[in-house]
């Protein structure tokens, strides 16, 4: 069970995230909305630790992780994957060494550093590509491959990690329809079929009615919403997404392809969203 | 989109973009000038000082060049085209004007340059190792700790900052007259060197591998060796190759005070002979120091290409 009591994360002028307090039980899928600056990447990466919180506790199996320093703290963050928008893959580095990257923690300063990994990692690490269907491209360097891919490899880089949690942070967000679903689909099954908790982070509401139990609604780095998908109404989502929209409508923040399909929403509103020209 | 326009007749009002523009234009380029003057009046200045100081006047100049070119003619060899490619006679004499009689001691040189050229590659790749185990720490980016970045810093800065020879002089008081203490000279300014220029690549660095690293839990080792090394290997590779080839120059020299290598050979024509014989070093210290040049160059250009590093 993973448990945020008022944690906040400041800037000298602004409140990135204000006093969030959310409780999230092992083997959910939670999608966490917003508009873009509400501090969505900011929350998740106080989760896994990348940014340190200014206030509050996270805390994961009765530990305090928010303060947690040293080998604890590499421990934590090898228990707590994470999946980026960028990926963040080490380009120059061919896909399996990518991927075995997800084991460093278990390993000593000399066998890391010569990047010596045993048969079964390394079977375990192929195991984790297929399952993605990215095994055949295990040799070559992670730069060569498309976006939608690279965000694969990245996905079975925290599958080897044999996370408790898994925090994807706007994983499809630099990705096109198709490739967005390929994505969300594998980190659907993950959570279905290995019982990791996934938090994910998402532009588009209809991603996360669709694949999420949950979904928690920020703005302005506070919660404001928190409840099943279904309980999403028009009004949670003005609040959401800010009432000075004006007439605004699901769709707007849609990338879904079918989307397209739809019959042309009720009202279409007079503010333009980036992401509705962009699918 | 419908763009404002304002009438050119008003472009005289002190309110309008344009002419608040041109104002500012203006003020800038105004305070620009007297920087400029000044600048240029302290250039010329420190210009004249220097030449003042140093004594740098045309008849000086003048009776210098002249004595240039009378060293070159005490240097120069007596050969004569009919006798060039003569061997030696019967008793092993060379004959005099004859290629063989001006390079009589090829071998000595020969087993010197090699030498100097060992000398070049061992203190590269010492240095170059050196240099790899304080470039990390002295990257601001990468080096959190501002304590380990300062002596990092000020570290590499002492290796570059005292001239090898110096340091041979002291190592070869310590370690006596050899290649030992040249290496080492030279080792240590490598270290100094590249360390600095090997730190700036790190700098530009993407953040984006190395997030990715510490997300797994890797520790500071582990993100140096996955999320930074790969993306500047090639870099360094390339600098390695370059300060090579400045090492070879540094180690034909750094013989003159008893660090091994052909310097000792060139120090000692000069100073007991001043005869053609330093030419004939020299020239061979030319030809070696091109050639690695080239073959560092082919070298370069082959590992920039490399797939992966």
């Amino acid at each position: 069970m993973l448990e945020l009591k008022g944690v906040s994360k400041h800037f000298t002028s602004t409140k990135a995230v204000d006093d969030v307090s959310v409780t999230i039980d092992d083997g959910q899928m939670v999608g966490i909305i917003g508009r873009s600056g509400a501090g969505k990447s900011t929350l998740l990466r106080m989760i896994n630790r990348l940014a340190d919180p200014t206030a509050g506790e996270i805390r994961f199996g009765g530990q305090d992780v928010a303060t947690i320093k040293g080998r604890q703290l590499l421990n934590w963050r090898s228990e707590c994957a994470m999946i980026f928008q960028q990926f963040n893959l080490v380009g120059r580095l061919d896909v399996i060494t990518n991927v075995l990257t997800g084991r460093i923690y278990h390993h000593g300063f000399a066998s890391s550093m010569l990047k010596l990994y045993s048969p079964a990692e390394r079977a375990f690490a192929v195991h984790a590509l297929d399952r993605l269907t990215m095994a055949h491209t295990a040799m070559q360097r992670a730069d060569t491959l498309s976006g939608g891919q690279q965000q694969r490899v990245a996905i079975a880089r925290a599958l080897v990690q044999e996370p408790k949690i898994l925090l994807a942070d706007e994983p499809i967000a630099s990705l096109d329809p198709l490739n967005a679903k390929v994505v969300m689909d594998a980190l659907r099954t993950i959570n279905r079929e290995d019982k990791i908790t996934v938090v994910c982070n998402l532009h588009t509401l209809d991603t996360a009615r669709k694949y999420c139990d949950r979904v928690i609604g920020m703005a302005a780095g506070k919660v404001v919403f928190d409840g099943p998908a279904s309980d999403l109404t028009l009004e949670a989502a003005r609040a959401i997404y800010g009432a000075d929209l004006g007439d605004f409508t699901e769709e707007m923040t849609s990338t879904d392809l079918d989307a397209l399909g739809r019959p042309p929403a009720a009202a279409i509103g007079t503010a333009v969203d980036g992401q509705q020209l962009a699918s | 989109m419908a763009v404002t326009t304002t009438p050119l007749t008003e472009t005289g009002h002190p309110q309008d973009p344009v002419s608040i523009y041109e104002k500012h234009r203006t003020d800038l380029q105004r305070a620009k000038l007297g920087q400029n003057i000044l600048f240029l009046l302290l250039f010329f200045g420190m210009l004249i000082f220097s030449i003042v100081t140093s004594q740098f006047y045309p008849e000086r100049l003048a009776q210098a060049a002249s004595r240039v070119f009378e060293y070159f003619g005490t240097i120069m060899p007596n050969l004569q085209w009919d006798l060039l490619f003569e061997g030696r006679d019967e008793q092993g004499r060379a004959v005099e004007g004859s290629l063989t009689f001006w390079y009589t001691d090829l071998d000595k040189y020969l087993s010197l340059i090699w030498e100097t050229i060992l000398m070049a590659i061992t203190a590269t790749l010492l240095g170059t190792a050196g240099a790899l185990a304080l470039c990390f720490a002295g990257s601001r980016n990468l080096m959190k700790n501002s304590w380990i970045y300062f002596f990092a810093r000020r570290f590499m800065e002492i290796c570059r900052g005292v001239p090898e020879i110096l340091i041979a002089l002291i190592f070869v008081f310590a370690f006596g007259i050899g290649p030992l203490a040249g290496i080492l000279a030279v080792a240590i300014h490598t270290a100094g060197a590249l360390g600095k220029l090997f730190a700036e690549v790190n700098e530009n660095v993407s953040r984006r591998p190395i997030d990715g690293i510490r997300g797994v839990g890797g520790n500071w080792f582990e993100q140096m060796r996955y999320g930074v090394l790969p993306q500047v290997l090639p870099n360094f590779v390339s600098y390695g190759l370059l300060r090579f080839e400045i090492n070879v120059r540094a180690s034909s020299i750094i013989g003159f005070v008893g660090a091994g290598g052909i310097g000792q050979e060139l120090n000692r024509v000069i100073s007991f002979y001043s005869d053609d014989r330093v030419l004939a070093v020299l020239v061979l210290v030319v030809i070696t120091v091109t050639l690695i040049d080239l073959l560092s160059e082919r070298l370069r250009l082959y590992f920039i290409g490399k797939e992966q590093l």
